[in-house]
């Protein structure tokens, strides 16, 4: 046996090549409107010669909810709770998308406060995401055990968010010009706990998987995206930072206060299912990043002292009328607390509130890449139009080119290195 | 023979690395259980937690509700919060019903933040659940608090007590 043979191993027919003379028919195969492992409801109509994929179709619209129609028939804080439906693993985002587009209209300013507030809940909820498809993905590819460790440990950060908002998933948090509450006092502390306890967490999941050669065979050289690809079919988010593109609006447009905070943007070299792994993982310790140092800036501090600041204000209002009132004079004005340091910015009565005819277009780097919201308002408490750009339906289309000449069997390990969310994609 | 040895060594690196990984997985059984089991334990929730709507009465356990109906205009679910009121011979406002279809409702707390006087709220109560869809709409009666709950509820949330 020579060295060859090791390598290559093949069964040779005589007579016969696999790749020509195989007078067979394609198998046109319906992989239905609920399997591809359960990201949601999609049906790919799949032409298969043998074990390859020769064709692919995917169909959308299964969950179809009519989000954006919904939006012109209610007001605009009604419409609110709605867009958590939208993308419920990182619904921070859509609201955040949907919040910047009223705001940009009405040219409400945004406390400093919030604007890292907001930074710190949307990285945290970039982690849940992340991890979520972590465990899914590796699920998809066989491993079962990834996916629990993922689940207990995104609990923690829902533990967060529930201290703030109230809820899980649906957070509903973000309000025009501010947020629904104040954090609650001690939070940061909880936060800054769990950026010490994750990234442990995180080498533990590295090990399992990084270097596990199962990994390594099913998802090196697989499923390439280059530049091109990505550009066709507008692939954004780590999808195509793992093409070797740095793309991420935090650095190139940067929104909230990403430019006061240093990090980096990963990038693959080959753009296939492993680099995309990679650049994930990579990305989670990113957001530890941004978020301790988002803690340490964040303008008023805990909620306690920022409650305490307040409190004093008040009683220099009180001094100040209990002393007008024996002099006869006018109070003197006290000066209120910095106004970065408000959860809230103008106060607005969110059940008749109509922002001033006009349109805008935000942006916001999504967990599945460039997440849009276009919004025309026509000056009455309800929108003209919401236009939702969902980085899904994009990273989606570009599956049946990817597929094209893979095999079966890799279908799974492709669309979930993919991360799409089917809700997202039909809205 | 390169090619064998290199062969050889990428399969020692691989079993390396799955026991590695394997390891990682062991060290899991000497750790507790993270899962709480339910029934007899009960999660720890945050006391802004969506759950169960009720409204809060005075100190003395009269109505606090001047309906208003500002909860059932920001309500993003159709005709879910329905009151029907009228206002007695000083013109105050008297509530005769106050419904709510809690299978209909989607937790948003979008109604708790728009009531002018802190009536209706949202207690960490999860347990919902009934036998048939007419048990799940909560009339005036089963949504109010006593006085001392509504005190106590709102000393938990660190809100004003009631005054006249």
């Amino acid at each position: 046996m020579t060295a060859t043979d090791v390598t290559t191993p093949q069964i040779q027919i005589p007579g016969v090549s696999v790749e020509q003379d195989t007078d067979t028919e394609d198998l046109v195969v319906n992989i239905g409107p609920q399997h591809p492992s359960t990201h949601g409801v999609l049906r790919l109509i799949t032409t298969l010669n043998g074990e390859v994929v020769k064709e692919m179709e995917a169909v959308i619209g299964y969950l179809h909810r009519s989000k954006e129609k919904m939006a012109e028939g209610v007001s605009y804080f009604q419409y609110q709770p709605t867009i958590d439906r939208v993308e419920y693993l990182s619904s921070f985002y859509d609201h955040y998308a949907y919040v910047t587009a009223v705001e940009k209209i009405a040219g409400l300013k945004v406390p400093k406060r919030v604007e890292y507030i907001r930074m710190i809940t949307m990285e945290l909820n970039r982690i849940t995401s992340h991890l979520l498809w972590f465990g899914t993905f590796l699920l998809d590819l066989g491993a079962t055990s990834p996916f629990f460790y993922a689940f207990r440990d995104r609990e923690e950060i829902f533990k967060i968010f529930e201290d703030i908002t109230g809820a899980r998933m649906m957070y509903n948090y973000y309000r025009f010009g501010g947020l629904n509450n104040d954090i609650t006092p001690g939070w940061l502390d909880k936060v800054r706990y769990f950026c010490d306890w994750f990234p442990d967490r995180l080498d533990e999941y590295e090990a399992i998987v990084n270097k596990n050669p199962i990994v390594m065979d099913r998802t090196i050289g697989l499923g390439l995206i280059d530049r091109e690809l990505c550009m066709k079919y507008g692939v954004t988010g780590p999808n195509i930072r793992a093409a070797g593109v740095p793309m991420d609006l935090r650095k190139t447009n940067p929104y909230c206060c990403y430019d006061e905070i240093e990090f980096d943007v990963p990038v693959g070299e080959r753009g296939d299912v492993y680099d995309r792994y990679i650049v994930r993982m990579k990305e989670m310790r990113e957001s530890l990043r941004i978020i301790r140092q988002a803690i340490d800036k964040i303008p008023g501090g805990d909620a306690a002292e920022v409650e305490k600041l307040r409190q004093a204000v008040a009683a220099k209002e009180e001094a100040a009328k209990a002393k007008a009132k024996e002099t006869g004079e006018k109070p003197e004005p006290v000066p209120p607390i910095n106004p970065d340091f408000e959860f809230k910015g103008q106060k607005i009565n969110l059940m008749t509130y109509k922002p001033p005819a006009g349109e805008a277009y935000t942006t916001v780097e999504s967990p599945r890449g460039l997440l849009g919201c276009y919004m025309i308002s026509d000056g009455t408490p309800k929108a003209a139009r919401v236009k939702w750009r969902g980085a899904s339906f994009s990273n989606l289309a570009a599956l049946p080119e990817l597929m094209i000449g893979q095999l079966y069997p890799d279908l799974m390990a492709i669309f979930g290195s993919l991360d799409v969310i089917m809700p997202e994609v039909d809205r | 023979m390169s090619q064998d040895q290199n062969k050889n060594s990428q399969v020692f690196e691989g079993m390396a690395n799955i026991g590695k990984g394997m390891a990682t997985v062991m060290k899991h059984f000497g750790r507790k259980p993270v899962t709480l089991e339910y029934p007899e334990v009960m999660p720890d929730l945050s006391t802004r937690f969506h759950g169960r709507l009720a409204l809060l009465t005075k100190s003395d356990g009269t109505d606090l509700c001047i309906g208003c109906k500002a909860c059932a205009k920001v309500c993003p679910c159709n005709d879910l919060i329905q009151i029907e009121m009228h206002r007695d011979e000083d013109k105050k406002p008297v509530i005769d019903q106050f419904t709510i279809d809690k299978g209909r409702c989607i937790f948003c707390g979008n109604c708790t933040e728009v009531c002018p006087v802190d009536c209706i709220k949202m207690l960490p109560d999860f347990e919902l659940s009934g036998y048939s869809r007419e048990e799940l709409v909560l009339d005036k009666h089963d949504l109010t608090l006593t006085g001392e709950e509504s005190d106590e509820w709102r000393q938990i949330r660190g809100m004003n007590p009631h005054v006249e």
